[in-house]
């Protein structure tokens, strides 16, 4: 994986099934397994879906039921997809300001023994700089903070 | 000044930069001694020093002896939050896949 080492981060996690499973349930039922809550949706507390659809071009995107309607949030666009071996993903979630370009995320699906070891590295950090106004003010902390990885408002 | 951690990184993203950041990790050094070492002329080296610096990862300090010598350092800030930026990603993916591995191996017993 093409990844600069000082910004990039790797994790693994090994699970007990084989790699075609951990495929398909990681992008087709993404929904079930990805993590609920302000801190990893960009639904919060309301109901809503998050999808892959997959294939090249297919977006990494949540629909958000709220008391003011129903939108799309695109977080992402997937730029490889290689089944049961490997897929990648640009990741920019809706805080990122407007020049900022994509981080990346490429997973990974290794057969080891009768399981599977996933590898999932997100990248690019270096080039995400931001010109926006908004940052005038704050120091450094502050901004990656507001930043964020994820929705946190 | 305090710069925004996308600079930090960004002052890293050089083969140049992060060879200087590996020489100073060592100990202290002009910068003629880091653009001989890396053979470059001291003008290209003075302009990587310039957003190593912008980027709040060096400082300079004179000495004494001769106003007009400038010894580059690093300064440990920076490194620790970017350190503190990507554990924090590191975490998220973390969560995100132990999530993801119970989710796969409960279903697989209930089949």
């Amino acid at each position: 994986m093409r990844s600069k080492p000082f910004d990039s981060v790797r994790v693994t996690v090994t699970l007990r099934a084989d790699p075609a499973t951990a495929f398909s349930v990681f992008t087709w039922e993404t929904d079930l397994w990805w993590r609920k809550g302000p801190k990893f949706r960009a639904s919060g507390a309301h109901p809503g879906l998050l999808i892959f659809e997959p294939g090249v071009g297919g977006r990494l995107i949540e629909t958000v039921d709220s008391p003011s309607g129903s939108r799309g949030v695109v977080t992402g666009e997937i730029t490889a997809w290689d089944p049961p071996a490997r897929f990648a993903f640009t990741w920019r979630p809706p805080n990122f300001a407007p020049a900022d370009p994509s981080t990346i995320v490429e997973v990974s699906f290794d057969p080891v023994g009768s399981g599977t070891r996933v590898t999932l590295v997100h990248s690019g950090w270096s080039e995400v700089r931001d010109r926006h106004p908004v940052r005038h003010g704050l120091d450094g902390e502050a901004f990656v903070r507001m930043k964020g990885l994820w929705w946190v408002s | 000044m305090k710069p925004a951690l996308p600079e930090t990184f960004a002052a890293l993203s050089d083969p140049i930069r992060m060879a200087v950041i590996a020489m100073l990790s060592q100990e202290p050094r002009r910068a003629g001694e880091l653009a001989a070492s890396l053979d470059m002329s001291p003008a290209a080296m003075s302009r990587h020093l310039r957003i190593l610096r912008r980027g709040g990862l060096v400082a300079e300090a004179g000495i004494a002896e001769d106003a007009r010598v400038r010894i580059y350092h690093l300064r440990q800030a920076p490194f620790d939050q970017m350190h503190g930026w990507l554990e924090d990603v590191r975490r998220f993916w973390a969560g995100q896949l132990d999530s993801f591995k119970q989710h796969v191996e409960k279903k697989r017993r209930t089949k």
